[in-house]
């Protein structure tokens, strides 16, 4: 085809853009990332023992503000991602500040006198917790790549590794129904790591699964 | 390039919001820096399918581009992309430098003529012999060992032929470098 019968018919029928279409379509992957891993958690893992009493403790809800804060970042890392000459690193940046929180917490309990510091870093599910955060997270993975795929990332490893984090935080949140561990140094330490490990795994897969 | 993005960002923020004839100038203006950005990466067909390519991208993903950022980067980020996935198509070259959008915005058809012609009237002021050999040996990647068959010249005479030539040309440029301007 010649070039200027492409512009002719690309033009033709030319439809309107609706704003917000870029935030409508990850919200749509949110939606549906956050409720496949909360499937996922419910049919492998099952909420937490004693659940009624644990939602009206502070633990639970330091979980849900720590991986709802990375949501909330990821998000907007994600965004950028997907629109060429967009700068990622701003966005990346700011992850840092949910973290420093959670630092502060952890060295605010593990300061606290008679606190057993053993307990607070390891707690009781670690070798559980492990596995679980990225397989939770699997579903949230997927549909971050659905909606990447749709915009136009163009570094692919970044903006995996950005999605890859983004799922990581969601499968985070839905995790948290079933984690029985209540300390900020276990938080601090454990759901950073299998965030960022599931960051890494979107870096890689993006480098192909993102291609369009 | 900044008179550029002011009236390729008034048309694309018209294109969003329907204006079909705004869209086409775009379109048209923005084919003129693709083919001259290919051109000077990929071989003929290539480019040509690349602009093609680039344009459909454009218009698929064109909801991704953000007002409130350069419209010049935006269009450069999938220039290079769909280079990047051409190379990586053909094997060619894994990496692609980090240039600007300035390369892509900065050339476009008229200015290569421009560039064409400028050559052409240097190789001009060549006597027939060498012009050929230096077409052959610099323009057209015709191999020394070929050139020399055809002109019977041995393989260091056709070098130091080239290489004389194309002095002289630097020499004439720098005595008067606006000659034909």
């Amino acid at each position: 085809m010649r070039t200027d019968d492409l512009i002719a018919q690309l033009s033709s029928g030319l439809e309107p853009v609706k704003t917000g279409a870029v935030t409508r379509l990850l919200l749509i992957a949110v939606a549906a990332g956050l409720a496949a891993s909360a499937l996922v958690m419910l049919t492998v893992l099952g909420l937490r023992h004693h659940f009624a009493e644990a939602i009206t403790g502070f633990g639970i809800w330091m979980k849900f503000a720590y991986t709802f804060a990375l949501i909330a970042f990821g998000f907007g890392l994600v965004e950028r991602a997907g629109r060429p000459g967009a700068d990622m690193l701003r966005p990346a940046l700011l992850l840092v500040l949910p973290f420093a929180a959670i630092v502060l917490l952890a060295a605010l309990q593990m300061a606290a006198p008679g606190a057993d510091m053993h307990q607070l870093v390891m707690g009781r599910s670690t070798s559980l917790c492990a596995v679980a955060i990225p397989l939770v997270a699997a579903p949230s993975l997927v549909a971050a790549f659905w909606a990447l795929r749709q915009l136009a990332p163009t570094r692919l490893g970044l903006a995996g590794a950005g999605a890859g984090m983004f799922a990581g935080a969601m499968g985070a949140f839905v995790y948290a129904f079933h984690c029985p561990e209540d300390s900020a140094p276990f938080v601090a330490v454990w759901y950073t790591l299998w965030i960022s490990l599931t960051s890494v795994i979107g870096a890689f897969a993006g480098r192909w699964a993102l291609r369009w | 390039m900044i008179a550029q993005e002011a009236q390729y960002r008034d048309w694309m923020l018209a294109s969003l919001a329907g204006d079909a004839a705004a869209y086409r100038m775009l379109l048209q203006g923005l084919t003129r820096h693709l083919r001259s950005y290919y051109a000077r990466r990929l071989d003929n067909g290539a480019a040509e399918d690349a602009v093609q390519e680039t344009l459909i991208a454009i218009h698929a993903r064109r909801a991704t581009y953000d007002p409130a950022l350069p419209f010049t980067a935006w269009v450069y980020g999938i220039a290079r992309y769909k280079l990047i996935d051409e190379y990586r198509r053909t094997k060619r070259r894994a990496t692609v430098p980090l240039d600007e959008a300035g390369d892509l915005f900065g050339h476009d058809e008229a200015t290569d003529a421009i560039a064409r012609r400028d050559v052409r009237k240097l190789l001009d002021k060549l006597p027939e012999a060498k012009r050929r050999l230096v077409e052959d040996i610099k323009l057209r990647g015709v191999s020394v060992a070929d050139a020399a068959a055809r002109t019977g010249l041995s393989e260091s005479a056709v070098k130091v032929t080239v290489h004389r030539a194309i002095k002289a040309l630097g020499e004439d440029l720098e005595r008067d470098p606006n000659a034909d301007r």
